[in-house]
């Protein structure tokens, strides 16, 4: 392979793509330098053999490869078709215009490039760039779906569309967390992100492929069983009362989890990766709910007591089902409002991309949990000592509440309100970097992707976490705030895998938590040095 | 009358172009929302941090407020100076700013030459000497016209430099790209002579504009044509007008759509509105996605899919 990829150098075979040496990672600061001699696990051979592994060190989704010429060549007529479908607005109308004028109009200036962590951790590896998969797109659907294309591919951008095109865009399109952190700085207005997000739907919808963790294990599982942790009805009602158990002798309050109450203010969505993960989150809000005296509920019908909608990363019929259940949940239980727990991606795709969906009365207002958790907090109903969270405390900020959502001060007002120790990562705000496991990175874990994700997407907010707190001595207990379920996961397991904890007393949770352990009356909710 | 020729159709051509652009445009269906943040309409500081109006308790029941000045306030700055690439990519910027500025002011200079063209047509001069309204026309002509010429041509120059040198551009970079490039470049190096040597007071040019609002016409006490040079400027001047809007560097007025029908696109979803009305008609498309757990057969709506359980898990 030479020695910078072209986007045309896609199409030709090889054993792989690209690379990822530990030199080209960049250095962690003391005491984790032992982790810079640290790459991505080689996978084995048998491991990989039958599926596509080419593109670099890691592997999303394992598509079978082809067994014959034949099965290639159905793989290649499925994927124009689909490719096509993407401009129809019979198969695309909810994402046709912003696809069309991302394709058109990019000038290939490469401004994007450095705004994408992915890429400047990779040691700027050429396919992560975030203008390379959309190349490769465009000049596929210039040259095979554009009338003439075959003519003026030699001019517009040539490409060959083969199986190792295929496969690895396919690939490709899991190696970008979706922050759209490139499309906010492109100075045309064109967006990655949406082509990479268009790229997955195409190979979703039309061939039936994408990560187990998010399609079988996810939006199917949620669909069938109730939730994409696996928990049915019976199974979460269990799972919250010995919450409500917990809560009572943990924070020393007693707390009422209420069920399906018909007519409530509010609908608390959770993402019920909290229920099993992080009890006390869901105990937190509940203690918050009560003692500002709202009336709220959770619903213990399928799929109405987790908020997560994994569609909105790569299938947009998907998205819409589950959607539509949480609508019909809500306004079967006639609440005044579906309330979004702390989770970033539920917020964007009830709040926003679903508001394109629901209509008549399953337009059920919505509204982010922390927009009322701030009101609770400013408003004095709660009796907040900020003393008690007398500890250093940064904010992660969830890509899809912040850039993607524009919910950006209310967090900082009721941080400001009971953390005195507060301070800013850098950037942040509707500039910060993502997780590392945004897009369903987080739950996917097949092959070696989880050290993938850790080692590469993640790095760059493992830094900006140890340079948040770098004056502060290393065996002082420090926290982490990251309001949203999926980035809780990453950063659990960057803090996990580099020995943060031990080494720099670093930990981690969410919004209520802190909240609680501020309130007078409670017993401390956060221990350090307890799991 | 054949240069006129070829500038009519180039103009049809452009106008037909930039419609046909925008009418496309405007004939989208509703999409979902995709809107990044900052947006510049909210109100207040919000436009500056990034907020929007779902940092709001109850948001759905307060007027939903919007801020022009806030707009304004961003997009001039980014229109005429290029904000997000200076903030971005300075060193691109360095050569891409001259280039875009340098071609804002020569179609300021083509208006302003068309509003001299006009006064010729209706007998007036525009002249140093002619009045103030013809005298500041014409340094105003001059001065837009020499600053456009020679910040394009050092633009253009910078941009083809860039993409010959940088892998980073180069590597993408298709002849189609290289071509557009030097379509500029020759335009500016015909222009920039063809002024200086042979109309330097650019009564030419207003001449040849007004041969085109009178078809063929020569304004009264004309100074004389444009010259071979001035021709050739005149035809890759029309050539590129008609020439932009088909390609992608129609971007800068595309632009618009970018930013206001994506970017900024956050209006809620209200029962009875007319976003109501569009989404409930897209919602009766009948997809054809074929992947089994989408379950389309071509008769079923996006409404009758969106409600159902997927076929098969």
């Amino acid at each position: 392979m030479p020695e910078v990829l072209k986007p045309s150098d896609i199409s030709k075979p090889s054993k792989q793509l690209v690379h990822i040496t530990p030199e080209d990672l960049p250095p962690l600061p003391p005491p984790y330098e032992d982790f810079n001699k640290k790459t991505i696990t080689e996978l084995k051979e048998e491991k990989i053999s039958k599926v596509e592994a080419s593109l670099d060190d890691t592997v999303a989704i394992g598509i079978p490869k082809p067994k014959n010429r034949e099965e290639e060549e159905q793989y290649l007529r499925a994927f124009l078709s689909g490719l096509e479908k993407l401009f129809q607005k019979e198969n695309n109308w909810g994402f046709l215009q912003p696809l069309l004028l991302s394709m058109e109009h990019c000038a290939k200036c490469q401004t994007c490039s450095e705004s994408c962590p992915v890429f400047e951790t990779s040691g700027r590896k050429e396919i992560y760039r975030p203008n390379f998969r959309s190349e490769v797109l465009r000049r596929i659907y210039r040259k095979y779906i554009r009338p003439y294309g075959k003519l003026t591919a030699k001019l517009a951008g040539d490409i060959e569309l083969n199986w190792t095109t295929m496969a690895r865009l396919a690939e490709l399109a899991y190696r970008c967390t979706l922050c759209r952190r490139c499309a906010s700085v492109c100075p045309v207005g064109v967006d990655n992100g949406l082509i990479t997000h268009e790229i997955r739907k195409l190979f979703s919808q039309e061939l039936g492929i994408s990560p187990k963790e998010i399609h079988d294990k996810g939006t199917i599982q949620q669909l069938k069983v109730g939730s994409s942790t696996g928990m049915n009805p019976v199974a979460v009602k269990d799972s919250v009362e010995f919450i409500e158990e917990e809560m009572t002798e943990l924070a020393g309050y007693k707390v009422e989890i209420p069920w399906d109450k018909e007519g409530a203010e509010v609908l608390l969505l959770h993402n019920a990766g909290e229920v099993l993960s992080w009890p006390e989150n869901v105990g937190a809000f509940a203690i918050i709910l009560q003692a500002a005296g709202i009336s709220w509920t959770l619903s213990s019908e399928s799929v109405g007591y987790d908020g997560v909608n994994y569609g909105v990363w790569y299938d947009d019929i998907q998205l819409a089902r589950v959607a539509v259940k949480h609508a019909q949940i809500a306004r079967k239980l006639k609440v005044k409002k579906i309330l979004i727990g702390e989770c970033g991606h539920a917020h964007k795709a009830l709040t926003v991309i679903a508001d394109r969906v629901l209509t008549g009365d399953l337009n059920v207002p919505r509204e982010s949990a922390i927009v009322l958790l701030d009101e609770i907090v400013q408003s004095g109903k709660l009796k907040i000592n900020p003393s008690r969270n007398d500890f250093p405390i940064t904010l992660h900020d969830p890509c899809n509440l912040v850039r993607l959502m524009g919910i950006v001060e209310p967090q900082r007002r009721i941080l400001r309100k009971i953390a005195p120790k507060f301070r800013e990562m850098t950037p942040h705000g509707v500039e910060n970097y993502c997780c590392g496991g945004g897009s369903g990175f987080a739950i996917m874990s097949s092959y070696n992707f989880a050290e993938w994700r850790t080692l590469v997407s993640s790095r760059k907010k493992l830094l900006q976490i140890l340079e948040a707190f770098k004056d502060e001595p290393l065996d002082m207990p420090k926290y982490v705030c990251a309001p949203c379920s999926n980035c809780k996961g990453s950063i659990r397991d960057i803090l996990d895998y580099y020995r943060a904890k031990e080494r720099s007393h670093l930990y981690y949770g969410g919004l209520v938590e802190l909240i609680v352990n501020a309130m007078e009356g409670m017993k401390p909710m956060i221990k350090f040095g307890e799991d | 009358m054949g240069l006129q020729i070829f500038s009519y159709l180039c103009l049809i051509v452009f106008l037909a172009a930039v419609l046909a652009r925008i009418h496309k445009q405007l004939k989208m269906p509703v999409h979902f929302r995709w809107e990044l943040y900052p947006v510049q309409h909210e109100p207040g500081e919000k436009a500056s941090y990034g907020g929007s109006y779902m940092e709001e308790v109850n948001w759905w029941e307060k007027k939903r407020q919007k801020s022009l000045g806030n707009e304004i306030k961003y997009m001039v700055p980014e229109i005429l100076l290029l904000r997000g690439l200076r903030e971005e990519n300075r060193t691109l910027w360095k050569v891409s700013f001259p280039f875009h500025f340098g071609l804002y002011l020569l179609f300021a200079t083509l208006f302003l030459l068309s509003l001299g063209a006009l006064v010729l047509v209706f007998g007036g001069r525009i002249a140093p000497d002619a009045g103030f309204f013809p005298s500041v026309v014409y340094y105003l002509t001059l001065l837009t016209g020499f600053v456009g010429l020679v910040l394009g041509t050092l633009g253009v120059i910078g941009l083809v430099y860039r993409r010959f040198n940088d892998p980073n551009l180069r590597n993408y970079s298709s002849p189609l790209d290289y071509l557009n490039l030097f379509l500029f470049l020759l335009f500016l190096a015909v222009s920039l002579p063809a002024w200086i040597f042979f109309d330097p007071s650019l009564d030419g040019a207003r001449g040849y504009i007004h041969s085109l609002f009178t078809f063929g016409g020569r304004p009264s006490g004309s100074a004389g044509g444009i010259g071979v040079l001035g021709g050739l400027s005149a035809f890759l001047s029309s050539f590129l007008l008609a020439y932009i809007p088909l390609t992608h560097m129609s971007h800068m007025f595309m632009k618009y759509f970018m930013y206001h029908s994506i970017r900024w696109e956050d209006a809620p979803n209200r029962r009875g509105s007319r976003i109501e009305a569009e989404i409930l008609k897209n919602l009766g498309f009948k997809p054809t996605w074929v992947a089994p757990h989408i379950g389309a057969d071509g008769k079923k709506t996006w409404a009758d899919l969106a409600a159902a359980k997927e076929k098969e898990g």
